[in-house]
């Protein structure tokens, strides 16, 4: 079991650069998701880690371990791919088997392992098929058993859940965050999907263009994201930008959107911005409630009803708007509705960083 | 008979009677082969089905008997050639597949410098028509000391079978997914454990293909084999046969009979390969 | 893994019998010969015979196929390796002297024994430069069943005709070959080669032995199309009266009271000199020749090798080689007491000693084509023999003069300097050395196949490549540039489109090539779409016969098409008669290869069958690709059968079918044996492709490999483009399909 450290970690191919200087920490038994858009380099990054891609620079270290330039073998891990690479020549039971026969494992304990493996995951009855012969969600399972059955120190998981069902992907999910509660090693796992990401980790690391953006407990990086793309990225319906400038409001400061509408900031958070400054204002569907004296007027032209809650598109002056409320009952089209924003974040317009 | 079903019935009818003619367009010369090497003396009259004149299997006696004086001991000529045929395209198929694999492996999954003109190279030699390098060629065999040797003739094919064997892996090779080599180095593997445990066995289709080419052009030539080889104890089938072949006369019964001999067992590895040979070709096909 | 057990044996196998084994000391003389049969166990004795009296010789026999023979010497000897001693026909002791294959055979040589033909004959420059072992020339067979006796002239025979009883032939000879009209040729005054070396067969003596032919072939006489085999069959079947052939023949017919071997019985027979020709009155006088034992420098320098030819061209060892296989020795003191060998011997002594002449070579060809030519009354004779004599010419015209090989070393400077310096620029930026680093594991894994296919295949080609700026007789080659190519494409001076020009040859190499390539495409296609039906009865079965064409060895396969093409006896034209008994209308027997449409359509049918099955192969692999549901929205969409092959199958298919028809296109545009073996370049050269025309200059037009390889370099320059067209056509067809 081993904390994974990487400093500074860049990987380039020929003129264009992947990844821009990762520094993380994460901890032993850590289940650290490293999540973004696709081209991020996130799975650049998975790769490197797994030493399947060298990296071009910085260094990655295992407990300790420096283990930038060892091969895969050297590193003890185990990953899981998403398209579950089986070999299509073994049987489930020896490709099962394949990494601890590799690792010349006595034979008895080979079969232990792969029959406590099986029952572990339930494809007892799968051991002496073919991968060709499975459904895609044994498939899955086996490639998990693969990882698991090697007890390595760190696991690996490369969107494995992307080529499966909706309906047995959470079931999935859940149950990945049953093992690693069980088996306890470090586990890193790339996604693209939010709601893997907030659902399954313990850190999250938000990457986009190669470059680390976020590092933080899930919640945290939802409630306080560091800029503008970690904002846009988490959440659905996805965060609401609209331009403005700070402006006083009483004691308070206030963001100004123009023909008079303010909305009020939270005092504490942004001590430091000066009135008259160029911002961004960020509102989560979610922060807003309806209340008839709330600064912002909503057009309603669109509702989504999602059984639980509902999903209201519409206008704020020229911005489009999403707002979402609990309950089932929606407002009409055409509509509008006053809103009052409970938690407003501020960034940067020209950097996007957000302003605290 | 309701009108789908007559109408898939004379459907397949059709089928079958276009591929009826097909085989039996390819089977009429290899017939009349088999006629006149089973002829005793054929009737010089225009014939319309290959059936032999006076059956006889004298012809089949007289090749497959061959036997010469060498030295002091009598040698079953034909079944030497027959050994030195069979090793020879065998030994050919072995060295031209192993020396293709690697390389065709590179060329499918690394990338570096000169690979493109390298494949240039691999594609203008099959472009080079041998007449000019055959003179060429012995020298260089002369000069490596490998003249008169089966082992020499072994290289020369296997050389020779390279570039196509190493299109026909590389496009097999690109067909199979990286995450599976990858997923092996996790498991433990070396990238040549990962290629030989992984790669190779699911590759298998292909690269028996890619032998049988090897083996059919090792087995089936003759101008080579007949001017670097000095023996005829190290005669290949093929140089027997032309041997039936001579300056003013040429016994084509017997010649037919040989060539009938000299076939089987070609026909008899396609029967059996023949069902790798579209998988074998469908990864991806022969890549130019 | 239990499998791989046989598999590892099978190599170790493998590995013992390659391993090369050392031999023993004692002193060994090497003979060559590409003698069967009979002759060849005559041989196998006498060899025994020497051994039993010198028992420290080893003696090793080499029995080599005909074909292979002369380029299996010319390609050995120099590099001291092949026989010391070897047979051959005399007439090349010319040109095997100009490359130094052969030496005087010393005190080996009795001038004494032979007689005086055979003496002439291996005579070069005053020197004997082999032993004389037989004599061989035709003579003419006559059946006794048939016939009575021979008519004393061969005018003749035409009145002879009317007399036998139908399907039977007067005089079964090989009427469209040089080396049988000779004996014609030669009654009538004329030679096929000068003593000065100048081109004999023209003129009107020429013309007047060929019209008399022509007349025999006109009173049905004489067989058209004849071939050795042809004329073996037809005598030994006793459908011809007479034959015009060699001792070879007698091997075939069992003893002339018509007994045979297996017990069968056959008609009676023997063997008379050639008849006279009455215009002339002048005896026939065939083409003679002397098969000899030549020494080989090496060989000529050990006692071991003389004395094994003197033991050979002896006295015992000649009546040896006549009373076993019938042989007409060349010694003065061996008389004939079997009639057959007495009929060749007696004829022997009238004939004409063929040429040693390199000359002669060349002659043959140009020879041929004039007489089949006018035989087929293509052309007059007039013009046919004028452009025998201009493509005689051509073939011995001197080689281009030396050339200074100072812009060759300027351009290759050059190009090395150019080379270096790109090198330099690409090392100067950083990229390199890491490319460099990066390559190398990469690198490790080539490196075997790069030695391999570098050594063995790169180097013999580029060696090869090289020959073609080099030109004259072998070993005695100097540089000339770029001659040889600018001789080629400027047709060697004469029309662009002659036949045998570069030109002509192009054209017809194009159409062979796209004409076969769609064939293959198509029947390949068609039958791939066949097998491919989700529902087949017997599919295996159709998959298996119909790969058959790819198993069997593409020279067999060319044979057999060949007979099937014969214009009187092959099976092709049987079907065509049945076919016109059965229409009721009478359709003429197609000769063939006397027309270029029809030697071509000959050719392509036979090239067509061999390669179709690598196309349906191809195909039924790459439709296993077609996804179905693709199939099924077009179904939907309202595509009819045809339409959905047109829009959807052939587009998806065609990405992977381009490079199999790369491939199939090179491999047709270098289809050697296809072309030589089946029309042989019939009628006249205009069926021959480029490869085929290479291989005659290299092997049949005197040895002139420079002008070959010049001929191997422009293939591959025009191969080169056109795969580079292919290319573009892949791209489309990628950009098209989307697969």
């Amino acid at each position: 079991m081993v904390d994974v450290r990487l400093r500074a970690v860049g990987k380039r191919f020929g003129d264009t650069v992947v990844l821009d200087g990762v520094d993380a920490h994460f901890d032993d038994g850590a289940f650290v998701v490293l999540v973004g858009s696709s081209g991020c380099g996130k799975s650049t990054l998975l790769r490197c880690i797994a030493g399947l891609e060298e990296v071009t620079a910085g260094t990655i270290e295992f407990g300790g371990h420096d283990v930038t330039h060892a091969a895969p073998r050297d590193r003890d891990v185990a990953m899981v791919f998403q398209s579950y690479a089986l070999y299509p020549h073994m049987t489930v039971r020896d490709n099962l088997a394949f990494g601890l026969a590799l690792r010349k494992t006595p034979r008895e304990v080979v079969d232990a392992r792969v029959q406590e493996v099986a029952r572990m995951l339930s494809i007892e009855h799968l051991l002496d098929r073919h991968p060709r012969a499975l459904s895609g969600g044994q498939r899955q399972r086996v490639a998990m058993g693969r990882a698991i059955v090697r007890r390595p120190a760190v696991f690996m998981f490369d969107e494995p859940l992307s080529n499966l069902d909706p309906g047995l992907r959470n079931q999935v999910r859940v149950e990945i965050r049953r093992l690693h509660d069980e088996l306890g090693a470090t586990s890193i796992y790339v996604t693209h999907d939010q709601v893997e990401a907030m659902t399954l980790a313990d850190r999250l690391v938000v990457l986009d263009r190669g470059r680390v953006q976020q590092i933080g407990a899930p919640l945290e990086v939802y409630r306080r994201p560091a800029n503008r793309f970690v904002a846009g990225f988490l959440g659905s319906p996805a965060m609401n930008f609209l331009r403005g400038h700070i402006a006083r409001d009483g004691d308070a400061l206030a963001v100004a959107l123009g023909e008079g509408v303010q909305v009020p900031l939270a005092g504490a958070q942004v001590a430091a911005l000066a009135p008259g400054r160029e911002v961004e204002l960020g509102i989560r569907p979610q922060d807003v409630v309806r209340d008839d004296d709330g600064p912002l007027a909503l057009q309603v032209e669109l509702v989504e009803t999602l059984g639980s809650h509902v999903h209201v598109h519409g206008r704020i002056g020229a911005a489009s708007f999403v707002a979402a409320f609990e309950g089932h009952q929606g407002p009409a089209r055409g509509e509008v509705l006053r809103l009052r924003v409970t938690l407003p974040h501020v960034f940067d317009p020209a950097s996007g960083v957000a302003l605290r | 008979m309701n009108p789908m079903r007559r109408r898939r019935a004379i459907e397949s009818a059709l089928v079958h009677v276009a591929l009826v003619i097909g085989v039996a367009f390819a089977l009429y010369p290899v017939a009349w082969v088999a006629a006149l090497a089973f002829s005793g003396t054929p009737a010089p009259e225009p014939q319309v089905m290959p059936w032999p004149q006076q059956p006889t299997t004298a012809h089949f006696e007289e090749v497959v008997g061959a036997t010469a004086t060498i030295g002091d001991d009598s040698v079953w000529l034909f079944g030497r050639q027959l050994a030195n045929s069979l090793v020879v395209a065998l030994a050919t198929a072995t060295v031209g597949v192993l020396i293709a694999i690697p390389a065709a492996y590179a060329l499918a999954r690394f990338d570096f410098l000169g690979k493109r003109s390298g494949v240039g190279v691999l594609l203008a030699t099959q472009m080079f028509p041998a007449v000019a390098s055959a003179i060429p060629l012995y020298l260089v065999l002369e000069a490596l000391g490998l003249l008169n040797t089966r082992t020499g003739l072994v290289l020369c094919y296997a050389s020779t079978a390279v570039p196509f064997a190493i299109f026909q892996l590389r496009a097999a090779f690109e067909a199979i997914p990286v995450d599976l080599e990858e997923a092996a180095m996790v498991d433990g593997a070396t990238r040549v454990g990962a290629f030989v445990r992984v790669v190779l066995p699911i590759a298998r289709p292909a690269i028996a293909v890619t032998a049988l080419f090897a083996f059919m052009s090792a087995y089936n030539e003759f101008i080579l084999a007949a001017t670097l080889l000095d023996d005829s104890r190290m005669f290949t089938l093929p140089v027997m046969l032309q041997h039936y072949v001579g300056e003013y006369d040429a016994k084509w019964e017997a010649f037919a009979a040989g060539a009938l001999v000299v076939s089987l067992p070609v026909m008899a590895l396609f029967y059996v390969a023949q069902r790798h040979l579209v998988a074998g070709l469908a990864s991806g096909g022969v890549k130019g | 893994m239990m499998r791989l057990r046989p598999l590892a044996l099978l190599l170790l196998a493998t590995v013992a019998l390659l391993w090369p084994r050392s031999g023993a000391a004692a002193e060994r003389v090497r003979l060559w010969h590409s003698w069967r049969g009979q002759e060849q166990a005559v041989a196998e004795a006498l060899v025994l015979e020497f051994r039993a009296q010198q028992p420290d010789i080893e003696v090793e026999l080499l029995s080599v196929p005909y074909d292979a023979f002369s380029a299996k010497l010319a390609s050995a000897i120099p590099f001291g390796e092949g026989p010391d001693l070897f047979v051959d026909s005399h007439e090349r002791l010319g040109d095997y002297a100009r490359r130094q294959l052969v030496a005087p055979p010393g005190d080996a040589w009795d001038p004494a024994a032979f007689v005086d033909v055979a003496t002439a004959a291996v005579t070069v420059e005053g020197q004997p430069l082999a032993l004389p072992l037989s004599l061989k020339s035709l003579a003419l067979y006559v059946d006794d069943d048939l016939a009575a006796a021979a008519p004393p002239y061969l005018e003749d025979f035409a009145q002879l005709q009317a007399r036998l009883p139908p399907g039977v032939v007067a005089l079964a000879y090989e009427a469209p070959n040089a080396y049988a009209h000779a004996a014609i040729l030669h009654a009538f005054g004329a030679r096929m080669l000068h003593d000065d070396g100048s081109f004999g067969f023209v003129g009107p003596r020429t013309a007047d032995s060929i019209a008399l032919v022509q007349d025999l072939l006109d009173a049905g006489a004489v067989p058209r199309d004849a071939d050795g085999a042809l004329v073996t069959n037809l005598f030994r079947a006793g459908k011809a009266a007479f034959a015009m052939s060699g001792p070879w023949l007698a091997a075939d017919l069992g003893a002339p009271d018509g007994t045979r071997p297996d017990g069968s019985r056959g008609h009676r027979w023997h063997v008379v000199p050639l008849p006279r020709v009455r215009a002339t009155g002048e005896p026939m006088q065939p083409l003679l020749t002397v098969e000899s034992l030549m020494l080989s420098p090496a060989g000529a320098r050990k006692p071991a090798a003389r004395a094994l030819a003197r033991w050979l061209a002896s006295q015992p060892a000649a009546l040896a080689r006549m009373q076993q296989a019938r042989a007409v020795s060349a010694r003065r003191d061996v008389v004939a007491d079997d009639p057959v060998v007495q009929a060749f011997a007696q004829q022997a002594r009238t004939a004409v000693p063929m040429s040693t002449s390199t000359a002669m070579r060349a002659a043959w060809e140009p020879a041929n084509k004039a007489l089949r030519k006018i035989l087929r009354g293509d052309a007059t004779a007039e013009l046919a023999l004028a452009e025998a004599a201009r493509r005689f010419e051509q073939v011995m015209r001197p080689p281009p003069p030396p050339a200074s090989p100072l812009p060759l070393l300027l351009a290759l400077a050059a190009g090395s300097l150019l080379g270096a310096w790109v090198l330099l620029q690409r090392a100067r930026t950083a990229g390199l050395r890491e490319r460099v680093r990066r390559s190398l594991p990469a690198w490790a894994w080539l490196v075997h196949a790069v030695v391999a296919v570098g050594t063995l295949v790169v180097l013999p080609l580029v060696v090869g490549a090289a020959t073609s700026l080099f030109a004259g007789p072998p070993g005695d080659v100097h540089y000339v540039g770029l001659a040889n190519f600018i001789d080629i494409l400027r047709a060697r001076g004469g029309p662009l489109f002659a036949s045998g020009s570069f030109w002509l040859t192009l054209a017809v190499t194009l159409l062979w090539t796209a004409t076969n390539v769609l064939l293959h495409v198509g029947i390949g296609v068609a039958l791939g779409l066949l097998l491919a039906r989700p529902v087949l009865r017997l599919r295996a079965a159709y998959r298996v016969l119909l790969v058959i064409p790819w198993a069997v060895p593409n020279y067999v396969t060319a044979l057999a098409w060949k007979g099937m093409f014969h214009r009187q006896f092959g099976a092709v034209t049987g079907l065509t008669m049945s076919l016109s008994e059965w229409l009721g209308t009478p359709i003429e027997p197609i000769s063939w290869f006397s027309r270029f449409s029809t030697a071509f359509t000959a050719n392509v049918a036979t090239n067509a069958w061999l390669g179709f099955p690598f196309m349906m192969v191809v195909t039924v692999a790459a439709l296993g690709s077609v996804p179905k549901d693709v199939l099924e929205a077009a179904e939907v969409d309202g595509a009819g059968r045809w339409q959905r092959f047109w829009h959807v199958t052939l587009p998806m298919i065609g990405p992977s079918l381009v490079p199999a028809i790369t491939l199939g296109a090179i491999w047709t545009f270098n289809m050697f044996n296809v072309v030589f073996l089946v029309s042989g370049g019939d009628p006249d050269g205009t069926t021959d492709i480029l490869v085929s025309e290479a291989y005659r200059w290299a092997f049949t037009r005197d040895a002139q490999y420079g002008y070959a390889a010049a001929y191997a370099v422009l293939i591959f320059v025009l191969l080169l483009g056109l795969s580079r067209g292919l290319d573009r056509l892949r791209a489309r067809a990628v950009a098209r399909g989307g697969a």
